[in-house]
């Protein structure tokens, strides 16, 4: 992890866009002012929408991902019961990376009440010009809901875990393929798997396939299979760790490197096209 | 659907990075510095990244007597001395089971049969498949016999490529010597010449600068540009290597390859695409059209005793190793001309030295001024010309120069920088550029090495300005250590109602 140089925080309660843009622009002239941050470079603006079970594992994402992203990231944490308001915490973090320093901004935000109900309202002023925006959406969403539709609208890609879920919903995720670009962790924590299975073609082709694995993975793992080689592969069965065998005969498993949940998600800001393998990969578990 | 994916349909979209096959390195001149402090910490980085072939192998040849075991000590010594990732032993562990050592007398013609049979067991033991990258971190006298006994041992299997160091002959005459050698025995496609700094992503960055953004191209001629200023400046001085600087000095240390490469890259037309032949074909065009220029327009120093970072150092004639009358070059700084269509007429401005102020790598364009002003209050000094500054090292990145209103009543403009640091915009770590040469070298990818052509012409420029010098005896030392060079070089400029850029 890397050195945290510089860390202002500003909170307040019942706060209007205007004043999180004063407060943000009153942080960094004081850190310009005593030296702590020369320079202002970002590449994205991320919004995370983080129910509130989901804040204590965002956090901790979050946490690796600004010290690697130099980007605005807006946390809206929904509360639909509570008087309608926002209640705003701000914080200017930078990260030393070799003889420079890596900046982030985080605006994190409740949106009590209605407000809760117009998340974009609020992302839109927030977001920095003429960047891209990933939406990172953690739990399952409300795929017709207006929290879902309204941000995804805002957001160039979208990225989820499906393994967050109770189960794939493969027919409702074709649906979103047409509306927006999907990144989903749980797909991107196969790619050890599928460079050796590609290993192993032509073999693979007429070989029985079995599969084992978390529910989100190996079923992905599957449908991948199913599109490529154009045949069916049997049922996955639930087990902690994926494992394939080919005619009876356990596949090696890849080298992996540990790999945090930052570096996932870090990765998944890097791509800005949709992904024809991993769509078809869902189709086919459809 | 690439032929490869079509045969395996599992392979589609799946990134599979820059994987280089299998092979085996041959490190020559592996007790060196060099090795230590770059090409394994490089190889630890690549191996870090997954980015070394499934199946490696490196081997050490030098002449010191030692083993494998010895070796590897050594190497994991550097490794976490030098590398700029921290030491895991899992990454170790498996760079180090495919190291070996080969004590060799370079001069001898018979010792490479004993790196052949390592290279044979290797094959065998790890599937290199008789895959071969040779690295010549030599001196130049001992690559023509390496080169001539590696060439009647090739394998008849696999690929062979050879990496070499700088600097490449010594004049024209002997670079080319040595390419004829080279290219009896081997094709131009397995020669890979290094100079590290081609390997910088601020290097790289500048060809992205050029090709990928859309407006910096059209003024990028001499309708918008008033002059380039390249400068590599040093702050140490000959770090012990009195007897090599004695006979290469400034110009045919860096002027010859990294200042030229980088007048290459600043003047260059757009390739067609970014293969290796398509980027050295623009850049041979160039220093072809490099027209040589008079005794006047070139400079050169010698540093003297002075200070650097507070602390006083020697003059150059009391360096060790060094000729207390010696005559070698320093510093050099010329005003160069591009005879072509878009750069007739504006002086490339270059500079290059040991113990000058501090240590900086730049290209910087300066462009011509508004033509009219129309603010009364600004004055000339304050509405300085638009320069865009390009940082090589350190600080890699770009700052651009623009005039800003300063805030309050009246006109007044202020020149302020807008700046990109590379640390500052992406999350990577720079890599190291032998990181960089090394992975492509093993790809085959040739675009950041120089050619033999390149390299001719390079040659053909220096022996024109060094034959000038045979006949003049400049007074030397002529710049104290710590200082920017000679006067006269700041007159070069002075003479053309220009001067260097602040620092």
């Amino acid at each position: 992890m890397k050195t945290l140089l510089h860390h202002e925080t500003w909170t307040g309660t019942d706060v209007t866009i205007r004043d999180i843009e004063r407060e943000l622009q009153r942080l960094r002239s004081s850190s310009a002012a005593s030296g702590s941050m020369h320079l202002r470079t970002s590449v994205l603006t991320h919004i995370a929408w983080v129910p509130r079970e989901w804040r204590d594992a965002a956090e901790e994402t979050l946490q690796g991902l600004a010290e690697r992203h130099p980007s605005r990231t807006l946390i809206l944490t929904p509360e639909p019961t509570g008087a309608t308001g926002i209640d705003a915490e701000l914080a200017l973090r930078s990260f030393a990376a070799g003889q420079h320093a890596v900046y982030s901004e985080v605006i994190s935000l409740t949106l009590r009440g209605a407000t809760s109900l117009a998340p974009a309202s609020i992302a839109l002023p927030l977001l920095i010009s003429d960047l891209p925006v990933f939406l990172r959406w953690r739990g399952r969403p409300d795929f017709g809901g207006r929290q879902w539709r309204q941000l995804v609208g805002v957001a160039d890609r979208v990225v989820i875990d499906t393994s967050e879920w109770d189960e794939l919903r493969p027919n409702e995720l074709c649906r979103e393929f047409e509306k927006t670009a999907l990144s989903d962790i749980a797909w991107a924590r196969t790619v050890e798997w599928r460079r050796v299975l590609a290993g192993t073609w032509p073999e693979i082709r007429d070989q029985e396939i079995r599969l084992a694995g978390p529910p989100a993975e190996a079923e992905l793992l599957r449908g991948w299979l199913v599109a490529r080689l154009e045949r069916g592969v049997r049922a996955v069965a639930p087990a902690a760790e994926i494992s394939v065998t080919l005619d009876g005969v356990p596949v090696t498993a890849p080298t992996m490197f540990a790999v945090t949940s930052s570096d996932r998600l870090s990765a998944e800001l890097d791509r800005f096209a949709r992904d024809p393998i991993y769509e078809a990969a869902v189709r086919a578990t459809a | 659907m690439s032929a490869h994916a079509e045969e395996n349909p599992l392979l589609e979209g799946l990134d599979l990075g820059r994987r280089p096959e299998s092979c085996a390195l041959v490190i020559f001149g592996a007790s060196g510095d060099l090795t230590q402090r770059k090409l394994m910490p490089a190889l630890y980085s690549l191996a870090i990244r997954g980015l070394l072939p499934e199946h490696f192998v490196v081997i050490g040849a030098a002449r010191t007597p030692g083993t494998d075991d010895e070796f590897r000590a050594k190497m994991r010594e550097a490794i976490e001395k030098y590398a700029r990732d921290p030491f895991r032993e899992d990454v170790w562990e498996r760079l180090a089971s495919g190291m070996r050592y080969a004590a060799l007398d370079f001069s001898d013609e018979t010792s490479e049969n004993s790196l052949v049979r390592i290279l044979s067991t290797v094959d065998a033991e790890y599937g290199t498949q008789g895959n071969r990258v040779f690295y010549f971190a030599v001196p130049p006298n001992a690559i023509a016999t390496l080169v001539s006994e590696l060439a009647a041992r090739r394998a008849a299997e696999g690929w062979v490529r050879l990496i070499i160091e700088k600097p490449f002959g010594n004049d024209l005459a002997s670079a080319r010597s040595l390419n004829e050698l080279i290219a009896d025995r081997f094709s131009e496609r397995e020669v890979y010449r290094i100079d590290h700094y081609l390997g910088k992503e601020t290097v790289q960055n500048m060809l992205a600068l050029r090709f990928a953004n859309g407006i910096f191209e059209p003024i990028w001629n001499r309708q918008f540009v008033d002059h380039v200023q390249i400068t590599v400046a040093e702050s140490i001085g000959i770090e012990g290597r009195g007897s090599f600087y004695e006979h290469t000095g400034a110009i045919r240390d860096i002027f010859q390859n990294l200042l030229l490469q980088l007048v290459a890259i600043t003047a260059m037309e757009p390739p067609s695409d970014f293969t290796a032949d398509s980027v050295r074909n623009e850049k041979v065009k160039v220093l072809r059209s490099l027209q040589t220029p008079d005794p006047t327009s070139v400079v050169r120093g010698q540093y003297g005793r002075g200070f650097v970072e507070g602390i006083e150092v020697p003059g150059y004639r009391e360096e060790d190793g060094v000729d207390p009358a010696s005559m070698t070059d320093t510093y050099v700084a010329a005003k160069l001309y591009v005879d072509n269509w878009r750069w007739a007429d504006t002086p490339f401005y270059v500079r290059m030295g040991k113990r000058l102020g501090r240590r900086e790598t730049t290209v910087a364009i300066q462009f011509k001024r508004a033509p009219h002003p129309p603010f009364a209050e600004a004055t000339s000094d304050s509405l300085r010309p638009n320069v865009l500054l390009i940082h090589v090292q350190p600080d890699e990145g770009m700052s651009l120069a623009i005039g800003a209103k300063v805030p309050g009543q009246g006109m007044s403009i202020r020149t302020v920088h807008m700046d990109f640091l590379y640390g500052s915009a992406f999350r990577e770590g720079l890599p190291e550029a032998y990181e960089r040469l090394i992975l492509d070298a093993m790809l085959g990818d040739a675009t950041l090495f120089t050619r033999s052509d390149e390299i001719e012409e390079q040659w053909a420029l220096v022996d024109a300005i060094t034959s000038a010098w045979e006949r003049d005896r400049t007074a030397f030392p002529n710049y104290a250590a710590g200082t920017w060079g000679p006067p006269s070089a700041d007159e070069l400029l002075h003479r053309d109602g220009r001067s260097w850029r602040r620092h």
